[in-house]
């Protein structure tokens, strides 16, 4: 009876928040089958002769206080706001398909839609798989996989700090970056002279909720923003045995927002964006290194006004540094630098042409950070960020007209969080 | 006082960690390259075409340690790295962890297409294990 209650509660809830129509149906029975084999055989994945079904899962709460900006809640009290919460199964259908789901809960106060989500719901088909070689299609709601960290964003344990780097891993445009609904492919290939090649290709879009919507362009907004077309594409590589791996990515996206009736303040309008990123891992035994390079050209066509055309590049990098002092402790030092219009690095223009101040044309920050592992799967963390700059504060596309929000260049974070999972 | 700690270190190293597979696994030698594919996931099937299950121990065990480092070369961070970018994205799935040594030869010996990983100590008794003992080239 217990387990028809919950079996209901999720399929209830991940049909709502996630999945039209025409995908509903097959994703019901994906998240039934998945559930149910997860609550029949719980401990399967510890003593199991074969390797058929495996789940996971992970919960992490902290604490996050931010002095000076409404980047977690509007009135910079401490905050219980860091609550994350995931479970994901794999079962094996035979020797060429797999299907794959991970449905997530969370709460980051201002920085995105509290609630739950299907994180990723797939169909893995192995299309060719040789020692040397593997392809694979995903089809379903699949996973970014395209930038450094963009996979494991929202697994605490699995990234560097609590808080990514927001230039890149914005959290206001997280659920749009994190994953499309459409088809994926991953292709490896293994050469014992020159190491280890990935390339990934994606396409697919995401829905964006009314809240996002708010959150990306203005809670002024009162039309609907779609996402038209995500093409993603990425190449990585790992020299034999070394301790370096390079990677390059691309991304061209398309949206279009369709005003309403009751829109006084935005136009129709369209958003197109092209993303490049290269990055760099370097890990020994006890330093790691990581940085990404990156530039984002966002053209705007309408939207502010119906004639408005614009389009500006905007550039940044991050440079990671972490030390394994012991098997328990690890130490963070981040550098964060970006700015939105390489043609406006200060923000003057941007002062000059509109309301909003100078200082939201960039956005610094500077991270130092530990995590110690209480057990192997136990692991507490804490970080202090120092930010100059409030590009990365949403909404981005129309900051609050509100002076008194968001009225420091300079900002500061702290944050704790422990974390679980198995 | 120094003898304990010679005594300690000569125990520790004096085994290798040695790779065991299932019977049913054609293989009696794999390459340092071939074994970090397969413990990378970067290889899943045998060459017959037989799919490989992974078993490997909790992650601070140090023979988990010893054979991350020994025999692939590896950190056991990177591994858990890739591990976790596969069990939390969907792209595939990590090894399979088993609590204890003695469970996992337990866990190989009865999984066709199973591999896991013993301490060297026990080569001659393989046999009676019901396991075999894969020689590594480097």
């Amino acid at each position: 009876m217990k387990k028809e209650l919950i079996l209901s509660k999720f399929n209830t809830k991940v049909v709502i928040i996630s999945m039209k129509k025409p995908m509903k149906k097959a994703m019901d029975f994906f998240l039934f089958r998945l559930i149910a084999a997860t609550f029949s055989l719980p401990a399967y994945h510890v003593c199991a002769a074969e390797q058929d079904f495996q789940f996971h899962g992970f919960a992490a709460q902290g604490l996050i206080d931010v002095n000076g900006s409404n980047f977690v809640n509007d009135d910079g009290s401490l905050s219980p706001k860091l609550t994350e919460f995931g479970i994901n199964g794999s079962y094996q259908l035979n020797d060429k398909l797999r299907l794959a789901g991970q449905v997530v809960y969370l709460n980051g106060g201002n920085r995105y839609a509290e609630g739950v989500r299907v994180d990723y719901a797939l169909l893995d088909w192995s299309v060719y798989d040789h020692q040397n070689w593997q392809a694979n299609i995903y089809l379903g709601r699949f996973k970014n996989n395209h930038w450094l960290y963009s996979s494991s964003r929202d697994i605490p344990f699995a990234r560097p700090s609590i808080i990514l780097p927001q230039s890149v891993y914005f959290d206001g445009f997280r659920d749009i970056a994190v994953g499309g609904d459409g088809v994926a492919i991953k292709i490896s290939h293994n050469n014992d002279t020159y190491g280890d090649f990935d390339f990934n290709f994606s396409y697919g879009t995401s829905s964006i909720s009314d809240k996002q919507t708010g959150i990306i362009l203005s809670e002024l907004a009162q039309g609907s923003l779609k996402q038209d077309k995500d093409i993603q594409a990425s190449f990585y590589w790992q020299p034999n045995f070394s301790s370096w791996r390079f990677g390059v990515s691309y991304l061209d996206s398309e949206f279009t927002y369709q005003a309403s009736d009751n829109d006084g303040l935005f136009f129709d309008g369209q958003f197109l964006t092209e993303f490049y990123t290269m990055n760099a891992l370097y890990e020994a035994e006890y330093w790691e290194f990581s940085g990404e390079i990156y530039q984002e050209s966002l053209a705007v066509k309408g939207f502010y006004q119906p004639s408005f055309s614009r389009r500006i590049i905007g550039q940044g990098a991050y440079l990671q540094s972490r030390y394994k002092v012991s098997e328990e402790l690890t130490l963070l030092a981040r550098y964060e630098h970006f700015y939105i219009n390489r043609d406006d690095k200060n923000g003057k223009l941007l002062e000059e042409e509109t309301h909003v101040s100078a200082y939201f044309a960039y956005h610094n920050d500077t991270t130092l950070g530990l995590s110690y592992d209480l057990l192997s799967n136990l692991q507490l963390r804490f970080e202090y960020h120092w930010f100059k700059g409030a590009a990365r504060l949403t909404p981005i596309m129309y900051p609050d007209p509100d002076p008194t929000v968001n009225d420091n260049k300079y900002w500061q974070l702290w944050a704790m969080q422990l974390m679980y999972w198995f | 006082m120094c003898l304990i700690v010679f005594l300690g270190c000569f125990n520790v190293s004096a085994f290798a960690v040695g790779v065991i597979v299932h019977l049913s696994v054609d293989e009696v030698t794999l390459t340092t390259a071939q074994l970090r594919r397969i413990y990378t996931m970067r290889q899943t099937q045998w060459l017959n075409g037989q799919r490989i299950t992974v078993f490997i121990l909790p992650r601070q065990h140090i023979l988990h340690t010893r054979f991350s480092k020994e025999n692939l070369q590896m950190f056991p961070y990177q591994l858990d790295r890739i591990w976790n970018k596969l069990t939390y994205s969907g792209l595939g799935v990590a090894p399979i962890v088993i609590n204890t040594p003695k469970d996992l030869i337990e866990a190989v010996k009865n999984t066709p297409g199973a591999i896991g990983y013993s301490e060297n100590i026990m080569d001659d008794n393989m046999d009676e294990k019901g396991v075999n003992f894969v020689k590594i080239q480097h």
